[in-house]
């Protein structure tokens, strides 16, 4: 109790809040633009915190990571182009919203879920890390491999006209997944000797080429067609009708994302989408999914930022990072010279609890500005598109090349980009190919590794509870709707 | 110019050495990622830059091994080494409740049936090295399980998925602290100073040894002159307080820091050891 | 059966000739080593080729929509010389730079997009490039791909 406090005490020293300020109003900016996400802010910024003192530069970190995360869903909702990877599903409806002229309402909601997902993350780590840490012990590669199909399960029902073109996609996801260097065998895969096919078609281009780039080619197909919807009400942020219709897709997603995020092998991209997926599955606003449905920002948003606060359980309790940001900020506690792992729970609980504090502040800070800015992100969308999407294609260049400096991840992008106008015309949606990409590495790895691990023998997959749990969870998922059909036929019958 | 992506330990590494070099040489220094191809593309781009020492690159095994595969690549005998940055060595670990009590146990057990060990990708650092301990020790085999990095090889061995696995202290740091890990022998040449009643691999007779090496080269062709003052600054700036403590802070061992003899020949052996477990793995083309 | 040859046949027959190159493709692939554990490099995508061709037959007897010019407007000579400007920004980085390129694409585009006023293009091009250049190269030290004629 005592550390608690003391934690909380830093909540009052005017330098360490105002790390946490300049943080987040940087977390917030990187996260906006395409091309910078929090990881690489992060590992910029690492050698200039060397010289602050473990309190003040973790506290400035993490108030990086925390926004940078909602930063990314400006961007997504305004242009369709996700600024950080992990708002890829705040864009599916985030944009349709702001097409509709309802810009300021998903902003707004973006904020309040990004603020609520990520409290709930940060009290759940406060009281449960160390417990949830053990659970990432018993997931290994047969318990990821059912999770993994359990994400793929809802491919069918997200996006595009019909579940047969999201299969599709779904299937063109995964297929984009195998390229490179197969890590079981070594043996590289449609790499056709290009380097930089070896290491497998990046997320990032490909996101970018999808969204954004695929946008704006389509914007120039109507652009002498009638003109776009004027943003009537774009400066309109939520009020409590919209809150009560969202609260429980909110908790959906924080419970979500605080869980996938605690897993150390998968991070906010993985915990949005599920957390999309899942939104989706228990709405009772279905119809409205796919037109840019309120509940559809909510959901994602609270998720991918609840997974930061899960994401530090495994960092802060078992020292394994579980994301690429994490990772540069377990180099950061290291280099400070603290040491994560158990014995940090007993040894320096003012510490951690410090750190703590610092993400709720930084979570604060970000749902005020969120919303006092809301209004004037929104007047993005009175931009004339000659300067806008023009503008969009040319951060769009930087975001493809500057994680990698590859010009190879340039091409990818326009090569998505295309597919993605293509998409667009015939009725299909980006959303399944997106999870097919992300989650069908993991299916194959995690398959392959298990099979490894019970020598060649399916039969392994009956000794693990956790696993058989998820896969019968999966098949109970898709096989309801039949079932519920049938029941229904049998009564009318009876 | 390092071949990771930015923020993974070989950038972090360049960052910190950087963070005192400029003093040393009175020039502006500035970090190049060029990720693609497991240190390929890197290669490349040192390749296309002249040999006059402002290109510096930072060396990795990966790199030897992706050279040892792709014959078109600058090889192994057209670089310099200039000064090694890291030489982080690395523990066979069980799990707490592991039947291997000592590593005799391991052996004995490792003759009768293949042995699970974690490691990277297939052909990989870590699977040379395994290759290589194997081999040395007499066992049969040992099956690889890969994974995609060192968090995850740590999880599963204690989760119990792989028998044992090669791993860096640091790495392994909290699992090791709580007991939940054990350490049966060390892949060092000599005892580690923060493990010192672990024996090494060669005091039970197994010769092998397993390092992660992170060090400075540049192309072959540059004046010895400027490799010379260059082995020198690069020393000097990593003598320095941050990234000692750098060093320090992150459990690798703080004599890491050598000069290009002893860089080189390390070097030397890795790419020997490396060129026999891929041709022996089938791994090598031609 | 099918009255129409309409979007979704022609996607069936793109997404049908890709499961087809892909599943060729994996013929090229290098032996796995010998002596590994496990399934081997080319199972998986050859499957999920297989999977695609079967759906590109269902595909391929569904009834098309309609042609709706809200889906997809007909691609008119304007919209094409945009799309031809996005594919020439990429080569052109290798002699101008990105930011040359970004500051040439943002003009040539805005124009064609339909904003006559030069000096507005002109303006809005500069400064969108100087914020650029500020923000990733100055600020963020970002290596931006140079050209051989202007440095970027």
């Amino acid at each position: 109790m005592e550390a608690f406090l003391g934690g909380l005490a830093i909540l009052v020293d005017p330098y360490v809040m105002l790390m946490v300020l300049l943080g987040t109003v940087l977390g917030i900016f990187v996260g906006a633009l395409p091309g910078i996400s929090g990881s690489t802010t992060i590992a910029l910024m690492l050698p200039m915190t060397i010289a602050m003192g473990p309190v003040p530069a973790i506290c400035f970190l993490g108030a990086i990571y925390c926004a940078a995360n909602f930063g990314g869903s400006i961007t997504a909702i305004m242009v369709n182009a996700p600024g950080d990877p992990s708002a890829s599903a705040t864009a599916l409806e985030g944009f349709k919203m702001a097409e509709k002229g309802q810009a300021g309402l998903a902003l707004g909601m973006s904020a309040i879920s990004s603020a609520i997902g990520g409290i709930v993350s940060v009290v759940v780590l406060i009281f449960a890390a160390p417990l949830l840490a053990r659970a990432a012990y018993s997931f290994g590669p047969p318990e990821y491999f059912a999770l993994a199909l359990f994400g793929l399960s809802m491919c069918a029902a997200v996006g595009g006209d019909s579940a047969l073109k999201n299969l599709i996609a779904a299937a063109l996801g995964l297929l984009i997944a195998t390229v490179g260097m197969d890590l079981t065998t070594g043996v590289e895969r449609y790499a056709f000797g290009v380097m930089e096919l070896s290491d497998g078609i990046g997320f990032v281009p490909v996101l970018i080429g999808l969204f954004a780039v695929g946008e704006m080619l389509d914007q120039a197909t109507r652009r002498l067609g009638k003109p776009a919807i004027i943003a009537l009400d774009a400066a309109r942020v939520p009020g409590w009708a919209e809150m009560r219709k969202c609260w429980r897709s909110i908790w959906l997603g924080s419970g979500i994302g605080t869980f996938i995020g605690a897993l150390p092998a998968l991070g906010a991209t993985t915990a949005a989408l599920i957390g999309y997926n899942e939104t989706r599955r228990w709405s009772k606003h279905k119809h409205e999914f796919g037109h840019g449905s309120i509940e559809g920002v909510a959901g994602p948003e609270a998720a991918n930022n609840a997974a930061v606060g899960g994401s530090m359980v495994p960092t802060l309790a078992l020292g394994i990072p579980g994301s690429a940001t994490t990772a540069i900020i377990l180099a950061g506690l290291i280099v400070q010279g603290v040491r994560p792992g158990p014995h940090l729970f007993n040894e320096q609980p003012t510490l951690l609890y410090a750190v703590f504090a610092s993400m709720l502040a930084a979570n604060i800070f970000y749902l005020v500005m969120g919303l006092t800015m809301a209004k004037f992100f929104a007047r993005i969308s009175l931009i004339p598109p000659a300067f806008l999407w023009p503008s969009v294609f040319a951060l769009s260049l930087i975001g493809a090349y500057g994680p990698n400096q590859s010009m190879g991840d340039v091409w990818v992008m326009m090569v998505a980009g295309f597919v993605g106008l293509l998409f667009r015309r015939a009725g299909f949606s980006p959303a399944p190919l997106i999870m097919g990409l992300v989650l069908g590495g993991m299916v194959e790895e995690t398959l392959k590794q298990s099979l490894i691990i019970f020598g060649d023998d399916l039969t392994g997959f009956l000794a693990r509870p956790i696993a058989m749990t998820l896969i019968v969870v999966t098949l109970a998922g898709l096989l309801w709707p039949v079932l519920a059909r049938l029941v229904r036929m049998r009564r009318a019958a009876a | 110019m390092t071949h990771a992506g930015v923020g993974g330990g070989t950038d972090i590494t360049a960052r910190m050495m950087m963070v005192q070099a400029p003093a040393e040489f009175g020039q502006e220094f500035t970090v190049v990622n060029r990720t693609a191809g497991s240190g390929a593309q890197a290669l490349q781009y040192l390749a296309s830059k002249p040999a006059d020492g402002h290109t510096i690159i930072l060396v990795t095994q990966t790199h030897l091994l992706t050279q040892l595969r792709n014959a078109n690549l600058p090889q192994f005998g057209d670089l310099i080494p200039v000064a090694r940055a890291t030489a982080d060595p690395q523990l066979v670990l069980v799990r707490r409740d592991s039947p291997f009590r000592t590593a005799a146990d391991l052996i004995e057990a490792g003759k009768t049936r293949s042995l699970r060990f974690g490691g990277t990708h297939v052909g990989g650092v870590d699977h040379v090295t395994i290759f290589a301990f194997g081999r040395a020790a007499g066992l049969q085999r040992p099956t690889l399980v890969p994974f995609r990095g060192g968090g995850e090889i740590v999880i599963n061995l204690v989760g119990g998925n792989i028998d044992t696995a090669v791993v860096n202290p640091g790495e392994a740091e909290a699992q090791l602290r709580a007991g939940e890990l054990r350490p049966l022998m060390s892949l060092a040449d000599t005892r580690i100073a923060a493990f010192g009643e672990l024996p090494t691999a060669k005091e039970l007779g197994i010769n092998a040894t397993g390092y992660t090496l992170r060090g400075f080269c540049v192309l072959k062709g540059t004046p010895e002159d400027r490799v010379a003052r260059l082995e020198q600054g690069l020393i000097r700036a990593m003598s320095g307080p941050i990234y000692k403590t750098y060093l320090e802070n992150t459990g690798q061992a703080p004599d890491s820091v050598a000069g290009r003899e002893a860089w080189g020949a390390q070097l030397a052996g890795f790419n020997n050891d490396g060129r026999e477990a891929l041709t022996a793995l089938g791994l090598l083309r031609g | 059966m099918i009255r129409r040859f309409g979007t979704n046949q022609a996607a069936a027959l793109c997404v049908a000739l890709v499961a087809a190159a892909a599943f060729a493709a994996t013929y090229g692939f290098d032996p796995v080593p010998e002596g590994l554990p496990g399934l081997g490099a080319v199972e998986f995508p050859r499957l999920i080729c297989l999977v695609m061709a079967g759906m590109a037959v269902l595909l391929f007897l569904q009834e098309s929509a309609p042609h709706d010019p809200e889906v997809a407007p007909p691609i008119r000579g304007d919209a094409i010389a945009i799309f031809a400007a996005c594919l020439l920004a990429v080569p052109l980085m290798a002699v101008i730079g990105m930011l040359g390129t970004i500051a040439v694409f943002l003009v040539v585009v805005g124009r064609l997009w339909g904003e006559v006023r030069w000096p507005m293009l002109l303006a809005v091009s500069l400064s969108m490039t100087a914020i650029i250049w500020l923000v990733f190269v100055k600020i963020f030290r970002l290596t931006l791909p140079t050209g051989m004629v202007f440095g970027g």
